[in-house]
């Protein structure tokens, strides 16, 4: 794909992750720190290497998660010359599809009938799935490993973001916060993500493709991208 | 009409197809005492509701035309503008929006924000429009205001406030407590003319409690007075809770939420007390207009009644007397007798009869004061003109008009259809700037365009039923493009010897690609080397070139054209010699320059039971659509894609069998796209086919 130099700042790609096609993924922070643009990150990542991304967003509309992707783009556009803008916007189009839905609507089974929908009527096969906003507080871990298991057999990469809050100090012995520290061993790659002075966002990688990892120490990111910030 | 601006209020009532625009219309006329008894939109009487002036909207249910109608309602005046509700006339309600300094949003208790709400609140956000929202057809099984108000929230992101609550819902709905008075108001008698105030029934005083406390917290955002007695937990005077409900709904920071049923005669009288408490009157909003004589210098309007006039005239409608002009003024008085200008043609006209609508009935009057809503009669003038007194050249914003994007050919059936035929469209085109007509020269068929199959269809049954022009239609036509998608160099020499002075010209240069323009001509010669008097002429040859493209003959747009080289001759050039060699450049050029076909892609949102999305995404995909999104709440579910609107025809009977007529789709222009290439070919192969044959 002629575009993938694009996102050479994208921190996915610096580190080399998210490359399995299994992979469960899981980016957390604390609210307002870049969950959302982080995970975008991921998809454009994956589209502009020519896949395609389905973008669950949990108690979303579909325009704001758009604006999310155009906004990023945007900046691409402008970092980058590019002959033929429209042609990038419109294949990130092509190449995305984005599901919204209330809280109480998303389940397994309901994720399942959607996919397959999509899949068997050949209207859109995605190869990786991110999902924004998944209720990790109010969820068991039946819960979380009933969605892993039905991944996996649908062979999807798949990122999900979690919210941890300030005042919960509960952690899980590799370092995974609330509320994820019962479920973080269910996933390969687990990155948090934490503000930094100067105006940045330190990227602290947990697990990478499940092997503990301390990659990601010398990160940092811009806040309004999720770009890596270089100097 | 008032002398006192602070007691008009002119409103629309907008919303979503079938949500009970037109029966609360009604109840507002019954209750402000223009009408003497209510009709049902549908009802068994036949006469059918007020406000659906035409018979085709009587027959339909749908009100299609916004017809103003005036009335009174505790010392305000209200004009009111019935919107349509379909998204193909969305040019009359931004049109309607444009003269309105509020509105009622109204949705329906069951059905809740759908897709229309949502373009119409979007175009209401464009206009900064504040409003109120209504939820109607509380009285409806499955009815929830509750969940209707939390759409209002997360679907068009509006701080939607709820100033009541319901009394029982679906068939118990008794009446709405009022959170601000904190009493209940049950709506009693026939026709629910006798309001009675009571206590809070004891099971719901927690509920109104918790409510309220919801209510204060959010407007008190807007009155720092407020905030304090709050602090000072003292007792809150109403007018104080008011005025911050006021002050929030008119920065559009707020929009409060009122509940009821117009079928079942619930709940209107509140309403209309809201409109008087919270929307702004002409004086709240600024209006702009632009000064003809000094480079469109935008000047904000006065509302002063001593000022020289300005008026709008907003909408037009070939009634039994001749042709009415809606106008709103915003400055000075209009005044019978008198003589205005209109300032798009410098021509000036006298008021004759003025007259304040309602629906079918009007009433004559002498004068109309700055912000009131009244028509003209006998006016030869287009919508979107603006008047003025001789003093000022003043124009209102101009509108936007979105291009067509479909087409069809329609062929009267005999002589008398034709002489109806071109009054209907002479009145139509002059009415709707979003519908156009015009004669296809090669084939002599009249084409007339507009902004979706409904659109057209409704002109056309308009043009049987109030013309008795009967015509054939031919197939829809989408309004396809062409556009070049290289740089391309052009040198032609254009040479003829017939005896006597011949024809000599030669031009060239290069074409290039223009993103969001039309055309642009650059004059890039020096040296004479193609006489001054004859640029103007290679500027014509090539826009007469970019009406019809060679690929499938759509017109061209998107096109720089550079002239930097040439040679004449001292005898044999003239200006149509260049005008020639221009066209012969343009020729060569554009088939280098990697010529496309462009066609209307639209978005397209279908809403209906989850259980049918899989079917609905399949139809879509089908169509070559492009699905961007879908939105799932509960059991339904909404799925947004963009479709070329070429495969969109019929959409709406395929859409009806595959969900059992339980989803429905809104269609607006969004972009033009590339035509794909397998399409772009039989394209290609029909058009050459159609070439030969005529």
């Amino acid at each position: 794909m002629g575009y993938e130099p694009l996102v050479n700042q994208n921190p996915l790609r610096v580190l080399n992750l998210g490359r399995g096609s299994k992979q469960l993924g899981l980016v957390m922070a604390r609210a307002g720190l870049g969950k959302t643009a982080l995970l975008v990150q991921i998809a454009l990542d994956s589209i502009l290497r020519g896949n395609r991304v389905i973008h669950v967003s949990i108690g979303e509309s579909i325009e704001k998660t758009k604006s999310w992707y155009d906004d990023i783009l945007q900046f691409i556009l402008q970092e980058h010359s590019i002959t033929r803008p429209h042609e990038l916007i419109e294949m990130v189009a092509q190449h995305r599809m984005i599901m919204t839905c209330k809280e109480d609507t998303f389940s397994r089974p309901r994720l399942e009938e959607r996919l397959n929908d999509l899949i068997l009527q050949d209207i859109f096969k995605p190869n990786c799935l991110v999902v924004d906003g998944f209720d990790f507080e109010n969820s068991d871990r039946s819960t979380v490993e009933d969605i892993k298991e039905f991944l996996e057999s649908m062979n999807q990469q798949a990122w999900f973001s979690a919210t941890s809050h300030r005042g919960d100090d509960r952690v899980s012995p590799t370092g995974v916060p609330a509320p994820c520290h019962e479920v973080d061993d269910l996933f390969d790659t687990v990155i948090l993500l934490k503000p930094e002075q100067n105006a940045t966002i330190q990227l602290e990688i947990i697990r990478n493709n499940g092997t503990a990892s301390d990659l990601g120490s010398a990160l940092n990111l811009d806040p309004s991208t999720m770009m890596v910030k270089e100097g | 009409m008032k002398q006192n601006l602070d007691q008009v209020r002119n409103i629309g009532i907008s919303a979503h197809i079938d949500s009970g625009k037109t029966t609360l219309t009604e109840r507002i006329l019954y209750y402000t005492q223009r009408i003497h008894a209510i009709h049902e939109v549908r009802g068994k009487d036949g006469v059918g509701a007020t406000m659906d002036s035409m018979e085709l909207e009587k027959e339909r249910g749908i009100t299609i035309q916004s017809a103003a109608t005036f009335c009174t309602w505790k010392d305000h005046d209200i004009n009111i503008i019935d919107t349509p509700g379909h998204v193909d006339f969305t040019v009359e309600v931004e049109r309607a929006l444009r003269v309105l300094d509020g509105a009622i949003l109204i949705l329906c208790s069951v059905g809740g924000v759908q897709s229309q709400s949502i373009t119409v609140d979007r175009q209401m956000t464009r206009y900064n429009v504040p409003r109120i929202a209504f939820i109607n057809k509380c009285d409806r099984t499955g009815a929830n205001p509750y969940r209707v108000a939390q759409q209002l929230r997360d679907k068009l992101n509006l701080n939607a406030v709820m100033i009541q609550i319901p009394i029982g819902l679906e068939i118990d709905l008794q009446g709405v407590v009022d959170l601000v008075s904190m009493k209940a108001i049950y709506f009693e008698g026939e026709q629910g003319d006798d309001l009675r105030y009571d206590e809070i029934p004891a099971e719901l005083n927690d509920e109104a409690e918790e409510k309220r406390e919801e209510l204060l917290d959010a407007v008190s955002m807007f009155s720092d007075e407020l905030m304090e007695v709050m602090l000072e937990e003292q007792e809150i005077p109403e007018e104080m809770i008011h005025a911050a409900i006021r002050k929030g709904t008119l920065s559009l920071e707020l929009a409060p939420v009122m509940i009821g049923s117009a079928y079942k005669n619930k709940g209107v009288q509140s309403l209309l007390d809201a409109v008087n408490m919270y929307l702004p009157s002409p004086t709240d909003v600024e209006n702009i207009a632009l000064d003809l004589d000094n480079e469109e210098a935008e000047i904000i309007v006065s509302n002063n009644p001593d000022d020289d006039l300005v008026a709008l005239a907003f909408k037009l409608e070939d009634g039994r007397y001749g042709q009415l002009t809606y106008i709103r003024t915003y400055q000075g008085v209009i005044k019978k007798g008198e003589s205005i200008i209109n300032t798009r043609t410098g021509k000036k006209i006298k008021v004759g009869r003025l007259v304040r609508l309602h629906a079918d009935e009007m009433e004559e009057i002498d004068e109309a004061g700055s912000g009131d809503i009244v028509a003209l009669f006998g006016v030869d003038c287009a919508s979107g003109d603006t008047f003025c007194s001789k003093n000022i050249n003043w124009s209102m914003s101009s509108m936007h008009v979105p291009a067509p994007v479909i087409s069809l050919a329609i062929k009267p059936v005999d002589n008398k259809a034709q002489v109806n035929m071109s009054k209907a469209l002479n009145r139509f085109t002059k009415e709707d700037p979003t519908f156009k007509t015009f004669v296809d020269h090669e084939t002599n068929e009249t084409i007339i365009s507009g902004m979706g199959e409904l659109h057209l269809e409704v002109y056309i049954e308009r043009m049987k039923r109030e013309y008795g022009a009967e015509v054939e239609i031919g197939a829809p036509q989408v309004a396809y493009r062409e556009t070049i998608t290289k740089r391309a160099d052009f040198n032609y020499t254009h040479k003829k010897q017939t005896g006597g002075s011949g024809q000599f010209g030669r031009v060239g240069g290069y074409m290039e690609p223009l993103a969001d323009e039309e055309y642009e001509f650059v004059d890039e010669i020096v040296g004479g080397v193609i006489p001054r008097e004859y640029i103007p002429s290679c500027d014509k040859g090539f826009q007469a070139s970019m009406k019809k493209g060679t690929l499938i003959g759509a017109a061209i747009t998107g096109v720089k054209m550079v002239l930097n080289d040439g040679s004449f001759h001292a005898v044999d050039s003239s200006d149509m010699a260049f005008q020639q060699a221009s066209k012969g450049a343009f020729r060569d050029g554009y088939a280098k320059a990697g010529p496309v076909i462009m066609e209307p892609i639209m978005k397209v949102a279908v809403e209906g039971p989850s259980e049918f999305q899989g079917a609905v995404m399949g139809s879509l995909n089908q169509r070559r659509g492009m699905i961007v999104g879908t939105f799932e709440e509960g059991n339904y579910t909404v799925v947004e894609a963009e479709m070329p609107l070429s495969e969109m025809f019929g959409y709406s009977t395929t859409l009806r069998s595959l969900t059992q007529g339980k989803a429905e789709f809104t269609m607006e222009f969004s972009t033009y796209k590339q035509v794909p290439k397998s399409v772009a070919e039989e394209l290609v192969k029909a058009y050459q086919e159609q070439q030969k044959e005529a």
